[in-house]
């Protein structure tokens, strides 16, 4: 099971658990099952803390790839005029509210969460794709597995009945209109999701310290 | 609102009169850092240029990403001089901000340049605290263990902040340091230290993105001794050497005589036979060069030599004693230019080899003349003198009685034979001494008197001698030839095992033949057999055997 087969793992070990409970398994148990094992909350965390880690890591390089070839004059009075469509969603004011967020994190209803915006700009934008194509692409699988991966841990904190399975309330945190994207520049771009990816491992981190408190926090 | 303001600023900075005798507006100053320790909190430094020679004020002003408003510095005391302080609330990660100074005095302001802070992009925590270094037993070594903390205001344990640690040590006299990444691990293990060495020790963090912190101030310990775990290792070293040791020596002293002889081998002798060491040290060289003369030499000729060679051997008369009293008499007739080989010892008589056969038919042939000459005598006496001796190749010469001395014996000229022994090339006959033929009545003529030399072809015993002349060596010849040749006669049989030979000049017939019932045979050679008695069959010319 590596990283990316591990949530699928994850899926059928949550499948076999609600088989236990009663309900019916929407997939079938594939074959891999028995090669798969069973992951604990702590070691599924640092996976996604992992994966983010290095989902910012690629969005950091292309920014400064981005700055070093296309921006040659430094100059930082445009960037007053930057905005970034997700700023208002999941900036905290300060350690305190980022924390409530992180908690929150699982909750964010899908297609409503960070991520999901992530895969929008990644998968729309071909700009950045005619930029660093490999980067690219790597970047959008990644935010793809990312997504999967909070989802998978989303699943097992429910199951071992940390959270309710409720709708949560960062819904304001959502963009009034996904189409801003567009809009964005590619530097601008590049420059918000670089900060965004940081914010989602942060974000992890602070989950994890909070929910499976070992070495390390 | 703030737009206003700046204008303001603006007008004022262009309506203010310029006043003259070095005064003017301040400088730009310049925004130098801007740190976070925690990334709650976080203080830009600026640094002031001239102040134009009046009281200058500076102030600070930021502005936050997405928003017009500008906002003035909350606090410029707490991060020291030139400073502005951002608390927690007014601290927002992940936010850029434009941050501004400017510089005025009574004649205007200056503004700096803006610079855009993301706060999460200027952590530089504190650097580690409790740093402690304690020393360990792992399976009887030490090592050195150096624990810490992170800085009191980082928040690490919610996952705040991150960070990773890294530690250096040095030895005390030691300059370089020694560098270890730690991770985020808060303790760290350093083996294979010297005992009894003191150990300096730094440690320092940094967070994701961020900055380094200082090192934190250095943490001694000193290195116990373990002289223990290194002594046991000696003397088992120690021991193995001493035993290796011990092992060369016994081998070097059981093979003392064959390793010398190896390494230093014995310089080989001469191996003359006969050559005395001593002889030579005393300085002799007639002892030295007489020493070399193998006393055997014939012996040993015949020992390895085969009896069927076809070496002449020869006879050799030896002259008694008599002779050569009457030599000496005679000594007086001659002048100096007598030749006495009177030595006892004479090895080699000098008058050439076996092989140069040549010279004594030279001589042998000349028909010598009764004459009184003092050269034939000289001649006759050299050829008297002849003798054969022990060591030397020589042969025989019988020497016929001289006519001037007709009672001669003929066993004066009758060599002394030597011992014979079988298959020796020049064999020595020996005969008896007391070999006294006489002559018989008859008497040669004196002038056909010649001195002929006969070979000896084999031995047959001790006592019996076959003899040949030197033309007839290789065999039988006819007898016509035989007959126009020298040869021997024999005269007489002596009582015992003795033999009388004649020998002169034919001519065609020999006088003084006389052989009994002996006639000429032909010219067949004659197998005559030698009785033991000695009796040779002079019935042929010569007696000859083959063999």
């Amino acid at each position: 099971c590596n990283r990316k087969s591990g949530y699928r793992c994850m899926s059928h070990v949550y499948m076999l658990d609600r088989d236990e409970v009663g309900r019916l398994p929407s997939q079938p148990i594939l074959d891999d099952l028995s090669r798969c094992r069973v992951l604990s909350l702590a070691n599924l965390f640092d996976r996604v803390i992992q994966h983010s880690a290095r989902m910012h890591g690629i969005s950091n390089d292309l920014h400064s790839e981005f700055e070093q070839y296309f921006v040659p004059s430094r100059n930082h009075v445009g960037r007053i005029s930057r905005n970034c469509h997700t700023s208002n969603l999941l900036t905290p004011n300060g350690k305190e509210n980022a924390q409530k967020i992180a908690v929150n994190l699982p909750l964010l209803p899908r297609g409503k969460d960070p991520l999901w915006h992530f895969h929008q700009i990644t998968a729309h934008q071909h700009d950045l794709a005619n930029f660093s194509s490999d980067k690219a692409l790597e970047m959008s699988d990644m935010v793809h597995e990312l997504r999967k991966g909070v989802e998978k841990v989303a699943e097992k904190m429910q199951t071992l009945g940390m959270i309710s399975n409720s709708v949560g309330t960062l819904a304001d945190f959502l963009p009034s209109e996904s189409g801003g994207w567009r809009l964005m520049k590619d530097h601008e771009l590049l420059y918000c999701f670089r900060r965004d990816s940081d914010k989602i491992k942060n974000y992890l981190k602070i989950l994890k310290c909070r929910i499976v408190p070992e070495h390390g926090c | 609102m703030r737009n206003v303001q700046e204008l303001t600023w603006l007008l004022l900075l262009v309506l203010t009169p310029r006043t003259k005798g070095g005064l003017s507006r301040p400088g730009k100053p310049t925004l130098t850092s801007c740190r976070s320790p925690e990334k709650e909190t976080f203080t830009c430094w600026w640094q002031p240029a001239s102040d134009g020679g009046l009281p200058t004020t500076y102030a600070l002003y930021y502005r936050k990403e997405n928003s017009e408003i500008m906002y003035e510095c909350p606090d410029y005391f707490t991060g020291g001089e030139n400073s502005c302080f951002f608390n927690k609330n007014n601290t927002s990660i992940w936010v850029n901000y434009n941050i501004t100074v400017v510089a005025t005095n009574r004649l205007g302001s200056t503004f700096s340049d803006s610079v855009d802070v993301d706060v999460v992009y200027i952590v530089q925590p504190n650097p580690p605290e409790n740093v402690s270094l304690s020393v360990m037993e792992d399976k009887g070594w030490p090592f050195l263990r150096v624990a810490w903390a992170p800085p009191r205001k980082a928040d690490t344990r919610s996952g705040w902040i991150t960070l990773i640690y890294e530690l250096r040590i040095r030895s005390e006299g030691e300059n370089e340091w020694e560098t270890h990444v730690a991770g985020q691990q808060k303790l760290f293990n350093i083996f294979s230290l010297r005992s009894g060495g003191l150990y300096l020790v730094q440690v320092r963090c940094k967070p994701d993105h961020g900055f380094w912190s200082d090192w934190s101030s250095p943490s001694q310990i000193r290195f116990p001794e373990y002289f223990h775990q290194e002594k046991s290792a000696w003397i088992v070293t120690t021991a193995v050497c001493a035993f290796i040791f011990l092992i060369i020596t016994w081998l070097l002293h059981m093979n003392h005589g064959s390793l010398k002889h190896c390494l230093l081998p014995p310089v080989p002798g001469p191996k003359i036979k006969g050559f005395d060491e001593q002889l030579l040290k005393k300085g002799k060289s007639e002892d030295i060069f007489n020493a070399l003369v193998v006393s055997d030499f014939p012996m040993s000729w015949s020992s390895s030599s085969n009896s069927e060679d076809l070496l002449v051997e020869l006879l050799e008369v030896y002259i008694p004693e008599e002779r050569e009293n009457m030599l000496g008499a005679s000594k007086d007739l001659g002048g100096g230019s007598f030749k006495l080989e009177s030595s006892t010892s004479d090895s080699d008589s000098g008058r050439g080899s076996c092989d140069s056969r040549t010279l004594l038919i030279e001589k042998c042939g000349r028909p010598k003349e009764h004459e009184d000459s003092a050269e034939e005598r000289v001649e006759r006496e050299d050829w008297e003198d002849a003798r054969v001796d022990t060591g030397g190749r020589t042969w025989p010469s019988v020497f016929p009685g001289l006519p001037d001395r007709p009672q001669r014996s003929l066993s004066d000229g009758l060599s002394q034979v030597l011992g014979p022994s079988e298959g020796q090339v020049c064999k020595q006959i020996k005969a008896r001494s007391d070999i006294n033929i006489a002559v018989s009545g008859h008497k040669e003529s004196p002038a056909r008197w010649s001195v002929e030399y006969v070979g000896v072809q084999t031995v047959v015993n001790d006592d019996m001698v076959i003899l040949q002349p030197w033309g007839s060596r290789e065999g039988c010849t006819p007898l016509h030839s035989l007959q126009e040749r020298d040869y021997s006669q024999v005269k007489q049989v002596g009582s015992d095992d003795t033999l009388l030979l004649l020998q002169k000049v034919s001519e065609g017939t020999a006088d003084g033949r006389e052989a009994g019932n002996m006639s000429q045979k032909s010219a067949t050679c004659m197998n005559s057999t030698t009785a033991t008695g000695g009796y040779v069959d002079a019935a042929a010319a010569f007696p000859m055997t083959t063999y």
